[in-house]
């Protein structure tokens, strides 16, 4: 009984994502059944696009830089958690998480009357802060939870065993936190390569690909919609994928060092 | 000697604490904390013929509260959000539950994550493509001879928007859910089984006073995710589905009044709040919040007890 209801929340979750990537392949223009055989023209039209291809670039780009600040910005404010005393950890949980009690539209027309004032011309560099500013808790809060597990005296005990702060940073902390890392820093890549809601209030003349599609639902149901969806969750899904895969990797190794370890007489 | 020597260490440890909080700190005074403060104090401001004047005035409060529209505008909203909130909540409730206790891996959980990385707008276009007045629904009932006309409230309506979010929002319901439930050990459940306790009474002397913060968490998150979301609105909710987040992003996206646009966000923010504390209250009144005081009585546990040998 329960089980049935989980297949059929699955369906619900994926069902209209499908129906989608079926009509992306769909030979004719028309969104409703009977399916009248599959064929690659909008994929073909979308990709002849220049303003597509522009999107795409302008989304990695916004994507990549996003993903290489917030997980600077938060590894080290991760890290500055156990560090710190109660109150002044207290108040950084609650400065790192706020952004996300606000709904976007709230942090997107807060950023546009800032930059106005500070006559900040709209451009990709403001979409990549709008995205830094809404990714960091999800990235803050994803490294934090694995920082709390992990154990302080490490750290400790490789100081005292004589190494430099640095050292202690490259060869302990670093490689235990590292899957972590990765994970919240792909989380953010996919949450800026999807994000809107900040975007369409920060966004300068050029455009990202959800700024893309926004601007093509908005003028008509234009079948060619349905290819940009697929190429753009193809890419979001690789991403997860080859994250995932790295992840698994990198247990797989710790594993065998861990045995290997043992093998060899110190 | 020793201890000396530790608090010198910590003290160091603290300073470099301070030091690598720094940047985030200063990156959220100067576009989270900075920016919410001039958007408040633009909510004072006036604007007369496009051009910003400084102010201390409460005319756009008073302008927006006063007008049926906008006040129509947040009832709409608050029903979308509650409504999205409520389906998505009860929907993700069974399969949490089922997570938790009934999967031994997160299979089912990353399967479920990944459809919340299939872009926000697809799934827009994707309930536009079912419920449109030539879409797969219309299309279905009229081809089976159940209407002779589509069905026009399945689109451009607060329902469609409410369909739509609940599926778009699903996926971190159950997320919030789930991990709300981690803290809910099935030794919990067992326990209270044993004791005779029926599924109901588990349920709500054990599992929610635990998970009580998650729970509330999940279902505000959720809610105010639904009520703010002004895309959603603005593609399938029509003339009759317009929220205040559309109209606040109206306001600041065409030729619009910033300050009155402010004073509605700040208004939409208190109004969340109110929605909170009435929340909060209601399950504190059917003494559903945890905390010693709702345990019943001894003797009305005698009196349980009792009940339950008897039968």
């Amino acid at each position: 009984m329960l089980r049935a209801y989980v297949w059929l929340y699955l369906a619900f979750l994926f069902l209209p994502i499908l129906m989608i990537t079926l009509f992306a392949f769909h030979a004719t223009s028309a969104l409703s059944f009977p399916f009248e055989g599959f064929g690659l023209r909008w994929f073909r039209e979308i990709l002849g696009n220049d303003r597509f291809i522009g999107a795409l670039k302008n989304s990695v780009i916004v994507a990549s830089a996003t993903s290489v600040i917030t997980c600077l910005l938060g590894t080290f404010a991760a890290l500055a958690f156990p560090r710190l005393s109660e109150r002044p950890r207290a108040a950084l949980g609650f400065l790192g998480f706020a952004p996300i009690v606000l709904p976007g539209l709230f942090l997107g027309i807060a950023l546009l009357v800032l930059f106005e004032r500070l006559g900040i011309f709209r451009s990709l560099v403001t979409v990549i802060i709008g995205h830094t500013l809404f990714c960091l808790p999800f990235f803050i809060e994803t490294v934090r939870t694995r920082v709390a597990y992990f154990d302080a005296e490490l750290e400790l005990a490789a100081r005292d065993l004589g190494a430099g702060p640095f050292t202690t940073f490259r060869l302990v902390t670093l490689p235990i936190l590292m899957p972590t890392l990765l994970a919240g820093t792909i989380l953010v890549f996919a949450l800026s390569f999807d994000e809107i809601v900040i975007t369409v209030f920060i966004i300068g003349d050029q455009s990202t690909l959800p700024f893309f599609i926004l601007s093509m639902m908005r003028r008509t149901v234009n079948p060619t919609i349905n290819a940009v969806s697929v190429l753009a969750m193809l890419l979001t899904l690789t991403m997860l994928l080859v994250a995932g895969g790295i992840l698994w990797m990198q247990r797989r190794r710790a594993i065998q060092r861990r045995v290997s370890d043992k093998e060899i007489p110190q | 000697m020793f201890a000396y020597a530790k608090t010198l260490r910590d003290n160091r440890r603290e300073r470099t604490g301070v030091l690598f909080a720094l940047p985030v700190v200063l990156f959220l005074i100067a576009f989270f904390i900075v920016p919410t403060v001039l958007l408040f104090v633009f909510s004072f401001w006036q604007s007369r013929s496009f051009v910003l004047v400084p102010d201390a005035s409460l005319t756009n409060y008073i302008d927006a509260l006063t007008r049926p529209a906008f006040r129509q505008t947040i009832l709409t909203g608050l029903t979308i959000g509650l409504g999205t909130a409520t389906v998505a909540t009860v929907l993700s409730y069974p399969v949490a539950w089922f997570i938790a206790y009934r999967t031994r891996t997160n299979l089912l959980l990353y399967i479920i994550m990944l459809s919340w990385f299939s872009s926000y707008l697809v799934r827009i276009f994707a309930w536009r493509t079912i419920l449109g007045t030539n879409g797969l629904i219309n299309s279905a009932l009229l081809s089976l001879g159940v209407i002779d006309a589509p069905l026009e409230i399945l689109i451009f309506s607060p329902l469609a928007v409410t369909i739509t979010l609940v599926h778009i929002f699903v996926p971190f319901t159950l997320l919030l859910l789930l991990s709300a439930l981690r803290n809910v050990t099935p030794d919990f459940l067992a326990a209270a089984r044993d004791l005779g306790a029926s599924r109901m009474k588990v349920f709500f002397r054990v599992t929610l006073p635990i998970a009580y913060k998650g729970f509330v968490g999940s279902f505000m998150f959720t809610f105010i995710l639904a009520a703010g979301d002004f895309i959603t609105p603005q593609l399938l909710g029509g003339r009759t589905g317009i929220t205040t987040g559309l109209l606040i992003s109206n306001q600041f996206r065409q030729t619009g009044n910033w300050p009155s646009g402010a004073a509605m966000a700040f208004i939409l923010m208190a109004v969340f709040l109110v929605v909170y504390f009435v929340l909060v209250q209601v399950l504190r009144w059917f003494r559903l919040s945890p905390g010693l005081r709702f345990h019943p009585p001894v003797e009305e546990l005698r009196a349980e007890m009792a009940q339950a040998k008897e039968a």
